[in-house]
C-alpha cells in the first residue's frame, strides 16, 4: 500500500478530490474536526480548570507564593516580628499577610432562642485574626465583600463572614457546619474562643465559592483576635508572602530555609502546601474529561466514517474504472487517507488557533465563574499535541475503513454498478 | 504466437440456485497488430467476452492467455499491473473521472506507470493532441461533450502504448459524427500498428475493424475476416 507509486497517485488523486469538492461538504467536515478538537481540549483543559482554579484561590486568597506557617511541636510561628522584618527586607516580596489563625464558635439569634427546647444556632468557624489593610492588599479581601462593608480604621468588635456561616449562602447543614439564619450586616452575633465570649457586629458579608479558603472563615482585626486567644505576644500562626510576577518561589523558599527562617517556621511554596487529595481530583477530572472526549472522539470517527463512506459509495463506479486501468487499490485508499488527513488537519489547525489565540488568554483574564472555584482551561501544549495526534489517528483509520471496504469491491461490479 | 488467446472460455452466472451460463466455450486467438470487432445482437455475450479477456472479470472456466502466458492463477496485483502497462481500456460511457480534467485523466495512470509528473504531462499533452483535444486540456469531464470524453478516453487508453486496445461498444453513446470521430482514430491507430479488439452492435462500425467475429447466444457464431471477402 505504501509504495512510493501509490503515494504520488494516492496524493494526486486527493489533492484534486480536495480542490474540486462541494465547499459546503468541506466546510461540515471541518467544523465538526473543529468541535471534536474543542470538545477533547476544552472540556478536559475546563474539568482540569475547575480544579486549578481551587488551587489558585488557595494562592491568591490564603498562601501566596511561599507560606510560612507553625513548626510542627508549636501553634505558632517563632519569633515573628523578627521573621517578618526579614522577609520584608528581601527583595522580590511584593505582599505580606501575617495572621491569627484559631478555632471558635460563632452563635445568632442567641437573645430570641431561649426556650428550653431550642437548639442554638451556632457553628463552628475558623476564626482569623488580620490585619485589614495588609490582608486586603495581598488577597484583595475586601472585594469580595457582597452585603455590608470592609473593615474600616478603628473598627471594634465588628467581623466580616464567609458565605458558607450563612444559611442563605450555603450548601445546607454539613457536620461540624449549621449555617446561621437571619443574619445580615449589623446582625449581632455570638463569637467564642476557648473560654472568651465577644458580642460582635457583623460588618460584611464575602462572595467567594464554596471552596474558597475564605468561605467559612470569620474575620477580625488582629488584635481582637489576639485577645480573645489570651497571647500577649505577637507571634502570628501563618504568613503568606506575596513575591513579584515572574519570582521563582521555590527559590524564595530555599533562600528562607538557609537563611534560618526554617527553624521558626515551616516554609512552604504554594506547590507544596496545597491540600493533599487536590492533584487526585484533578487527576480524576481529567480523567472525566478524557472520557468525555473519547465520546466526541468516536462521534468524529463515525461522522467520518460516514461521510466518506457515502463519498466512496457515489464514487463507486469510478473507483472500479480507476482500478480497471491499472491504478492500484492502495492508491485510492490512500487518496482517502490523505482526504481524512486534511480535514483533521484543518480542523485542528482552527482549533487550535481559536485555542491559544483567544479561549485561552480569555478565560485566564476572566475566568469563568462556577459555585466551586473560578475555572479557567488547563491546555498545556503537549497534552494539547497528543489529542490532535489522536484526532489525526482516528480520523485516519475512520477515512481509511470506508475506502478499503469499496475498493475491495469486484472491480467489473463496481464499473458496471452491480450490486453482488 | 497470438497476443492474446482465449480457450475454452465459460463464464456463468449464479442467481441464487439458477445459474445463467453467458458464454458456453469460446476460442480465440488475436494476433499482434489485427483489429477486430465482436458484434452480436444483445445478451449475446460480446461484452462479457470482453472482460474476460481484458482481465476484468474472471472467467468460471478457460484460460486466457496474454503472448503465451496464463492468467488463471495470476495474482490481483499482477493482473492490475498487466491492465495499467500491457491493455488500454475504452468504454461505451467514457469513464473518465469526473474530478480530473482530462489532462489529468491521462496523466493519472502515466503516474502510477512511475513516470515523474513532467514526463506524464508531456505523454498525456501529446495523446490528446493525437484526438484533437488540445484546447481541452483542463476540462473537466461535465464540461466536455461526449465525443471529446470519449477522445479522452481513447487519449487515456493509448497515452502508455498499450499491446492491446479494448473498446467496449465505443460509439453507442455518441452521435453520428462523434461515432465516426472515434472509428476514425481506431483506424489510424491500427494502421500504425495497434491491435484493438472493439465490441459493438452496430455493423457500420465494425466494418472498420479487419476482422469480424460473431457472438450468438455465448458461442462464436462466426469468425470472418475482412481481406477474406
Amino acid at each position: 500500500m505504501f509504495s512510493l507509486a501509490n503515494i504520488r497517485v494516492g496524493w494526486y488523486l486527493a489533492v484534486r478530490q480536495i480542490r474540486r469538492a462541494s465547499l459546503y461538504t468541506t466546510g461540515l467536515i471541518v467544523f465538526v474536526m473543529l468541535l471534536t478538537f474543542l470538545n477533547l481540549v476544552v472540556v478536559t483543559g475546563l474539568l482540569v480548570g475547575i480544579v486549578v482554579g481551587i488551587g489558585n484561590q488557595f494562592k491568591s486568597q490564603e498562601t501566596g507564593d511561599v507560606v510560612l506557617s507553625p513548626l510542627d511541636t508549636k501553634d505558632y510561628i517563632v519569633e515573628t516580628p523578627e521573621v517578618l522584618a526579614f522577609v520584608q527586607g528581601l527583595p522580590g516580596v511584593e505582599h505580606i499577610a501575617a495572621r491569627y489563625l484559631t478555632g471558635g464558635t460563632i452563635e445568632a439569634n442567641y437573645l430570641t432562642n431561649t426556650g428550653p427546647n431550642t437548639v442554638a444556632n451556632e457553628t463552628g468557624a475558623q476564626i482569623e485574626g488580620i490585619d485589614p489593610s495588609a490582608e486586603n492588599a495581598f488577597s484583595g479581601l475586601a472585594r469580595y465583600v457582597k452585603e455590608g462593608s470592609y473593615f474600616s480604621p478603628g473598627d471594634y468588635d465588628a467581623v466580616i463572614l464567609g458565605p458558607q456561616l450563612i444559611d442563605r449562602y450555603s450548601f445546607g447543614k454539613q457536620p461540624g457546619l449549621t449555617p446561621l439564619e437571619n443574619v445580615y450586616p449589623g446582625t449581632k452575633i455570638r463569637l467564642t474562643v476557648g473560654g472568651a465570649t465577644r458580642d460582635v457586629v457583623v460588618k460584611g458579608i464575602l462572595n467567594v465559592p464554596a471552596n474558597s479558603p475564605l468561605a467559612a472563615r470569620v474575620f477580625m482585626p488582629a488584635p481582637e483576635v489576639r485577645a480573645l486567644m489570651q497571647r500577649d505576644d505577637q507571634n502570628v500562626t501563618e504568613i503568606g508572602i506575596e513575591l513579584a510576577p515572574g519570582a521563582d518561589a521555590a527559590a524564595f523558599r530555599d533562600l528562607l530555609l538557609r537563611s534560618g527562617v526554617g527553624a521558626d517556621a515551616k516554609v512552604e511554596t504554594f506547590a507544596d502546601a496545597i491540600p493533599s487529595g487536590v492533584q487526585e481530583i484533578q487527576d480524576t477530572f481529567g480523567a472525566i474529561g478524557n472520557a468525555v472526549g473519547s465520546v466526541g472522539l468516536v462521534v468524529a470517527g463515525i461522522t467520518i466514517f460516514i461521510v466518506i463512506f457515502i463519498n466512496a459509495v457515489t464514487r463507486r463506479k469510478f473507483i472500479g474504472i480507476a482500478k480497471g486501468i491499472g491504478i492500484a487499490g492502495g492508491a485510492i485508499e490512500l487518496s482517502y487517507v490523505f482526504q481524512s488527513l486534511f480535514y483533521a488537519a484543518i480542523g485542528s489547525s482552527i482549533g487550535l488557533l481559536i485555542l491559544y489565540g483567544f479561549l485561552v488568554p480569555y478565560i485566564d483574564a476572566h475566568p469563568i465563574v462556577l459555585p466551586i472555584s473560578n475555572a479557567i482551561i488547563v491546555a498545556p501544549v503537549l497534552g494539547t499535541l497528543e489529542r490532535v495526534a489522536l484526532l489525526v489517528g482516528a480520523t485516519v483509520i475512520a477515512g481509511y475503513l470506508p475506502a478499503r471496504i469499496i475498493v475491495r469491491k469486484n472491480t467489473l461490479d463496481s464499473i458496471l454498478g452491480r450490486n453482488t | 504466437m497470438a497476443l492474446i488467446e482465449v480457450t475454452g472460455l465459460v463464464k456463468s452466472f449464479k442467481d441464487g440456485e439458477r445459474e445463467t451460463r453467458v458464454l458456453k466455450g469460446i476460442d480465440l486467438e488475436v494476433g499482434r497488430g489485427e483489429f477486430v470487432s465482436i458484434v452480436g445482437r444483445s445478451g449475446a455475450g460480446k461484452s462479457t467476452l470482453m472482460y474476460q479477456m481484458s482481465l476484468l472479470d474472471e472467467p468460471t472456466e478457460g484460460d486466457v492467455l496474454v503472448e503465451g502466458r496464463s492468467t488463471r492463477e495470476m495474482a490481483t496485483e499482477e493482473e492490475t499491473l498487466m491492465r495499467l502497462t500491457e491493455f488500454g481500456y475504452v468504454f461505451q460511457d467514457y469513464a473518465l473521472l469526473p474530478d480530473l480534467s482530462a489532462l489529468e485523466n491521462v496523466v493519472l495512470p502515466l503516474l502510477m506507470q512511475g513516470k515523474s509528473k513532467g514526463e506524464a504531462e508531456a505523454i498525456a499533452a501529446r495523446a490528446l493532441a493525437k484526438v484533437e483535444l488540445t484546447h481541452r486540456l483542463k476540462n473537466l469531464p461535465s464540461q466536455m461533450s461526449g465525443g471529446e470524453q470519449q477522445r479522452a478516453a481513447i487519449a487515456r487508453a493509448i497515452a502508455h502504448a498499450p499491446k492491446l486496445l479494448f473498446a467496449d461498444e465505443p460509439t453507442a453513446n455518441l452521435d453520428r459524427q462523434s461515432s465516426g470521430q472515434v472509428v476514425t482514430i481506431f483506424k489510424e491507430l491500427h494502421a500504425a500498428g495497434q491491435t484493438i479488439i472493439m465490441v459493438t452492435h452496430e455493423e457500420e462500425y465494425a466494418r472498420a475493424a479487419g476482422r469480424i467475429v460473431t457472438i450468438d447466444d455465448g458461442k462464436v457464431l462466426s469468425d470472418v475476416s475482412l481481406s477474406e471477402q
